[in-house]
């Protein structure tokens, strides 16, 4: 048959229309091949997923390893990866739930996840894990993955911060040696002895520290509350319950940062330079930072540089960073989902993607027999350690429903604290009343 | 009166010369073709329209009543909102962040628009000389044109960075204080506004660049006959005979500030302490950060009242503009 070039343009439109909107993130959902998934069962699961991420190129090659391994020990079964920049995934996930349209896992950070999971968005993986699944997880990454005690997603990794510091600037400020056990970290005491060393004999300029609480990062400094043993909501998860000692021991540490000029003045909850850069470019000389900062900091960094464990007050803590993996509500093959979901957070799977990503398990066994990983493995312990300091009680706030809006509450009055010269008890009371109003009707 | 008359001479004319039927030939045709006629002329008519109308229906109609519409719910974008009729607005009234992006939106389109457009009238003037290089100057000028907002508010990050920041390097260089550019609310305003201008200032350039070219010479000339120094020719031949341009860059300028996000979300966040702040980034973070989509619906629609408002402002004084010609 001759074709007419009018026909040829309307196959070709045809056929590249699904590329075109599946890389503006808008693929539509997955379809069965029908001979159904066995998901928990634990025989050969069939038919196609869309997966939609973001993630640095280690974590995109670990997620693409994992999805050949999951094809190849499941012939029959196909997930489409679709990678997408971290600042248009939820818009974009939000704009596909709200048309009927969403990819049928992806992941989600965990002070995201509740927004999700308490909305109906997700898949209730209730019924298609297998019994025991839970345990496999620490209790803390398990806790994060629940909405009104029910699963609604895998805990894939975490993350938490540990110092990251500049060896050259610590010894001369005469600070020769730092923690190297959990049990041996800093007291707040002895970190702000640290940092006024470090504020005597470094020039005007620069500085003892930088936190990363920029943008969404405001969940991390709850790591403060939490050292004091505070909460921000109480164990309802709907009554704010900032409002307390640790509350104002919280907010009092963490103002005087400024207020010492230990960090600079840009160094704020709203500022649009991440830590990490004030770090890179020596203006400070600690900083608090995830692993996935690893890699790079490894391969662009000309100064010596090492880790250790962040400061402790009333115990140690950590954020729980990182990300879960959950399936759409939608998906018309919750079996492959589940499927997938349980490949992935399998001992070797996990191992891997973490060795590689420079990202911390969620796994009970990989937490306790340690993980080493593929750049600086000398660091792993650091945040495998920290990561142990992590309790559930702390992560299981941090999924509130209602996140989204707690962390406009934290950004706008932290940032009046640090750099508005709020007081802690107008700082604290004003906190208190946002987060009532962001949970109520939770 | 006078141009109606022209219209009517022009579009007789017109129809003399295109053979379509003329007012006598309408006269003599039946009742029944002239009917027939009419209805083929507005099939086609409407047929030329259908896409437009349909593309201004689906991307800015819809949508635009949906956010009214939206704008009168509580709702996270997930499921059925609940309607709570003008909550949002009377929240808006006590909402302090609210009327500070007002503020600042309000301050930033009386400082951005004055200032591009004098800039632009400046650059243009200089670039429709006899100054050297001119062409390379030209290019220099509109070439951040070619670059996304967001790529110019990164150029803008690396430029005003406090700490490190190619600005307060200078500064220091020449024994000059360092600027609080990113933690000093005056001063992230003003960097802000910089960005802005350098971005927008090509664009102005570019439009009275072709305004000046269509000026005859001659009127020059006579001018400097007639014994007009340069400031007077400036004054009295340039800036009048720029006019349709000054009105269409007041528009495009007064828009433009009213919907800038870019810049600031990039270079600034809103921040420090919602000193940046304005309407579209507020609506942002309440939308798509917050997902409080009615709060952000509302916002969005006290954007669309003032847009109107200006427009409509300035649809009366387009017909004394328009006599310029």
């Amino acid at each position: 048959m001759e074709l007419t070039r009018r026909q040829i343009l309307i196959g070709a439109g045809a056929a590249s229309l699904p590329l075109l909107l599946a890389g503006c993130g808008f693929a539509p959902p997955a379809t069965t091949s029908g001979g159904g998934a066995t998901g928990s069962s634990g025989g050969a699961a069939t038919g196609t997923l869309t997966f939609t991420t973001w993630g640095t190129d280690a974590e995109l090659a670990g997620f693409r390893s994992a999805i050949d391994r999951f094809q190849q020990a499941n012939a029959g079964a196909t997930v489409n990866l679709n990678a997408v920049p971290y600042a248009q995934m939820f818009t974009n996930i939000d704009a596909q739930l709200q048309a009927g349209n969403p990819p049928d896992i992806f992941r989600v950070p965990y002070y995201t996840f509740g927004s999700y999971a308490g909305r109906g968005q997700l898949l209730d993986l209730s019924t298609y894990l297998p019994s025991g699944f839970s345990d496999t997880f620490t209790p803390a990454a398990w806790a994060a993955v629940q909405n009104k005690s029910t699963p609604y997603g895998v805990p894939h990794h975490t993350d938490t911060s540990v110092i990251l510091y500049n060896k050259a600037a610590l010894e001369t400020a005469g600070v020769t040696s730092v923690p190297t056990t959990l049990d041996d970290a800093w007291s707040w005491d002895e970190f702000e002895g640290v940092l006024q060393k470090l504020r005597t004999s470094l020039p005007a300029d620069k500085y003892p520290y930088a936190a990363n609480w920029q943008g969404n990062g405001v969940t991390r400094w709850l790591s403060w509350l939490f050292e004091s043993d505070g909460r921000f909501l109480a164990e309802d998860l709907v009554a704010p319950a900032i409002d307390s000692d640790a509350g104002r021991q919280a907010v009092d540490f963490t103002k005087n940062f400024f207020s010492a000029n230990f960090v600079p003045q840009n160094n704020s909850v709203k500022s649009t330079t991440l830590a990490s850069d004030i770090w890179y470019a020596q203006t400070s000389a600690m900083v608090s930072a995830g692993a996935f900062l690893i890699p790079d900091a490894a391969s662009t960094l000309d100064f010596e540089w090492g880790a250790t464990f962040s400061p402790r007050n009333v115990r140690s803590a950590g954020d729980f960073g990182g990300n879960a993996l959950v399936a759409t509500k939608a998906t018309a093959n919750p079996d492959l989902a589940s499927a997938f979901l349980q490949f992935v957070t399998q001992e070797d799977e996990m191992r891997q993607f973490c060795a590689g990503a420079s990202l911390l398990p969620t796994r009970a066994d990989l937490t306790a027999s340690g993980i080493d990983f593929a750049v600086r493995p000398e660091l792993s312990p650091v945040f495998v350690g920290q990561a142990s300091s992590v309790q559930a009680k702390d992560s299981g706030q941090v999924t509130s429903p209602s996140m989204s809006k707690i962390i406009t509450v934290l950004q706008d009055q932290l940032e009046q604290a640090f750099v508005g010269g709020q007081s802690t008890t107008d700082t604290l009371s004003a906190m208190t009343t946002g987060i009532a109003a962001a949970t109520a009707g939770s | 009166m006078t141009a109606a008359v022209g219209l009517g001479a022009g579009a007789a004319a017109a129809a003399a010369v295109s053979g379509a039927p003329s007012a006598s030939d309408a006269r003599t045709a039946s009742p029944r073709h002239r009917g027939r006629s009419r209805a083929r002329e507005s099939l086609a008519g409407y047929a030329f329209l259908t896409p437009n109308l349909l593309l201004l229906g689906v991307f800015v109609i819809v949508p635009l009543v949906s956010a009214v519409v939206i704008s009168f719910q509580r709702t996270d974008g997930f499921g059925a909102g609940t309607f709570t009729g003008i909550d949002n607005y009377a929240r808006l009234a006590t909402d302090p962040v609210f009327w500070r992006s007002t503020l600042n939106t309000a301050l930033f389109t009386a400082i951005v628009t004055p200032l591009s457009m004098l800039l632009g009238l400046g650059a243009a003037v200089l670039m429709n000389s006899v100054l050297p290089a001119r062409g390379l100057f030209r290019s220099i000028l509109i070439l951040p044109m070619a670059i996304s907002g967001v790529a110019t508010a990164l150029i803008g990050v690396l430029v005003f960075d406090q700490n490190n920041g190619v600005l307060d390097k200078l500064l220091k260089a020449v024994g000059l204080p360092a600027v609080e550019w990113q933690s000093g609310g005056a001063a992230a305003f003003a960097s802000v506004v910089i960005v802005t201008l350098w971005w927008r200032v090509g664009f102005n350039m570019l439009i009275y660049l072709a305004g000046l070219q269509g000026i005859s010479p001659e009127l020059y000339e006579a001018a400097r006959l007639d014994g007009a120094g340069g400031w007077q020719r400036f004054r009295f031949v340039t800036v009048p005979l720029v006019g349709p341009s000054s009105f269409f860059l007041l528009i495009m300028n007064v828009i433009y500030s009213f919907q800038v996000f870019d810049i600031v979300f990039v270079l600034t966040g809103g921040g420090p302490q919602n000193a940046t702040s304005v309407l579209v980034t507020y609506a942002y973070n309440n939308g798509f950060v917050t997902r409080d989509q009615g709060y952000a619906a509302a916002i969005g629609v006290v954007l669309l009242v003032l847009t109107l408002v200006f427009t409509a402002v300035q649809w009366r004084v387009s017909r004394t503009r328009d006599l310029v010609d």
